[in-house]
């Protein structure tokens, strides 16, 4: 099962629906945590959201209890979530990218995608991670060709992954590939 | 056969009446055998309401009114401050006993009755607006919204002939989901564009609209598609609420049914070009009409993105209840069936008191001046009947 932990976000029903082709899904709202469904999840997924993320220190402590645990995926908001408890710092970007479709490229450290893979995906962001950004097992595996923002990470090692864009969204080509990959390939 | 002189005769008769927009022409409600006033406290139990589906289902088998903003805040527990306010009814439903079919073109000779009064007053002079759009603008680079909709409203003191003011506004500004109401110590007249929720059976469809051109000669259809594709404002605003819409059927639909059937088309109005999609799903057994309502309303396009947080930031910056504006108009058969548009493009006429509210939206790259005279240009098609 798939527990959706949703920040108040006006796309997290298109998310839930994505993610139900591929496996039995629930939601709650972060207020509303229901903790033996939380224990039950094989995947946890964060939700987008308004805000950034030291507005919301329980999916913080949700992360920190799970992380190695279950397999973990952050979109937008979720992916800042996850980073910034990485130790990652999440700025304000000059350029706004909400409702924007941009082309993103892969790079040789992703582990689902062969390297120089090309995806137009839709976004919906004012933060970003700040680089340099290193923490043990992380990778950024995907940015936007043109402003080289960071798209995607992938840690491997505890199953853990993020998206800035949204797979979800109508803007973005193959979205229900990108998240085939995540959740059914790399149960093999 | 009805006679051309049968909209002055109902108007005469002093009787409460609804008039709606159907795609041949409208249709006329009247005859209401009840009228319920809606408050938090009895909304819940009207929208459970159950129906019994009889085989002689007639066609006003229907509660036809509106819901106001305020209560459909309530629906979805998202609180109010404490606003200006004029004590408007939450939300009024009427059962109609009676139906008349009118064509397109209405046709009444007003009585001399009007004592209108051209002047309006403004809520939020330029000044205001500009500090309350950069303060947005703040909120927007900080993530806490994506895009948010400023409201102005425009009011003045008249006495005025509701049904003139809507045949004369039917006549410039056709639009899908037009409708009035005329009771007995108010009225409203409006000419909404957009419909929110269409449901046949165990399919809902919402047709959003961002973007909206004025007709000039010099602008067909094409070039109208063209305009919207290159303007980047319009096509983010666009896109951000189509993936909403996408979202909010989603909480009541079949996982896999909600589709994009028309992504970004131009439909062409009597005035006016519209950049409009169109989305569709198939309901979840077992959904209510409340269940449909609270994930639907109030409408994304009017609001802004993420509903629930720029709602908060709207109503903590409104000093005045909004009223029937961005509420929704419409009807529940008795069969289940509904049709509810977004109100905008409307007058509100309560006590003599005419109110006109707009808005438009601040995405990250908007003008403040243009928003400003943005909200003047869709306030003046309703302002120019008070001549």
């Amino acid at each position: 099962m798939i527990y959706v932990i949703d920040h108040k976000d006006s796309f997290t029903q298109n998310i839930v629906h994505q993610f139900s082709l591929f496996d039995k899904v629930e939601c709650d709202d972060l207020r509303q945590i229901d903790k033996s469904k939380l224990k039950k999840a094989s995947t946890i997924v964060f939700s987008p959201g308004p805000g950034s993320p030291k507005d919301y220190p329980d999916s913080s402590k949700i992360y920190n209890r799970f992380k190695g645990k279950k397999k973990i995926i952050g979109i937008c908001l979720g992916f800042q979530q996850i980073l910034y408890c990485e130790g990652a710092n999440i700025v304000e970007q000059k350029k706004i990218y909400h409702g924007f479709q941009s082309e993103i490229i892969t790079n040789k450290f992703s582990n689902l995608f062969a390297n120089g893979s090309k995806f137009k995906v839709g976004r919906y962001h004012s933060l970003k991670l700040k680089e340099p950004f290193y923490a043990k097992n992380f990778n950024v595996t995907m940015r936007c060709v043109k402003s080289k923002v960071a798209m995607s990470f992938e840690n491997n090692k505890d199953k853990i992954y993020g998206f800035q864009f949204h797979p979800e969204s109508f803007l973005t080509i193959n979205g229900n590939l990108l998240i085939k990959k995540n959740l059914i390939d790399l149960k093999i | 056969m009805i006679k051309n002189n049968f909209l002055n005769k109902i108007n005469n008769s002093k009787q409460s009446y609804i008039i709606y927009k159907t795609t041949k022409g409208f249709n006329l409600y009247t005859d209401f055998s009840s009228k319920i006033i809606l408050n938090n406290k009895n909304i819940d139990k009207f929208l459970s309401k159950k129906f019994k589906s009889n085989k002689n289902y007639k066609n006003t088998d229907l509660f036809i009114g509106f819901f106001g903003y305020e209560i459909l805040n309530n629906l979805i527990k998202v609180k109010l401050p404490k606003q200006k306010n004029i004590n408007f009814p939450k939300g009024i439903f009427y059962k109609p006993e009676k139906k008349i079919t009118l064509k397109e073109d209405l046709i009444y000779y007003p009585n001399k009755s009007n004592k209108v009064n051209k002047n309006f007053k403004i809520n939020i002079n330029k000044k205001s607006y500009i500090k309350i759009f950069n303060r947005f603008i703040k909120k927007i680079r900080a993530g806490e919204t994506y895009q948010i909709k400023i409201c102005t409203k425009y009011k003045n003191k008249s006495k005025i002939d509701p049904l003139d003011f809507f045949c004369r506004l039917s006549k410039t500004n056709l639009a899908p989901e037009a409708f009035m109401i005329k009771d007995k110590n108010f009225s409203i007249i409006s000419c909404s564009p957009e419909n929110l929720i269409t449901k046949k059976g165990s399919y809902i469809s919402t047709k959003p609209i961002a973007g909206t051109l004025r007709k000039t000669k010099k602008i067909n259809k094409k070039k109208a598609l063209k305009f919207f594709k290159n303007n980047i404002k319009e096509t983010k605003e666009h896109n951000m609420i189509v993936d909403m819409e996408r979202s909010d059927l989603s909480k009541v639909c079949k996982p896999g049914s909600v589709k994009l059937i028309k992504e970004k088309t131009v439909e062409e109005y009597k005035d006016l070009y519209h950049y409009v999609s169109l989305i569709r799903g198939k309901l979840k057994k077992n959904v209510k009409n409340i269940d449909i309502i609270k994930a639907m309303m109030p409408g994304g396009s009017v609001i802004g993105c993420p509903k629930i947080s720029t709602l908060n930031l709207l109503n903590n910056q409104e000093k005045e209840n909004r009223n029937i504006y961005t509420g929704s108009f419409g009807f529940i058969k008795f069969n289940g069936n509904m049709r509810f548009n977004i109100i905008i493009r409307s007058i509100l006429n309560y006590k003599n008191i005419s109110e006109i509210s707009v808005a438009s939206g601040v995405v990250v790259d908007s003008n403040s001046n243009h928003e400003f005279n943005e909200n003047f240009i869709k306030a003046k098609a309703l302002i120019d009947l008070y001549k």
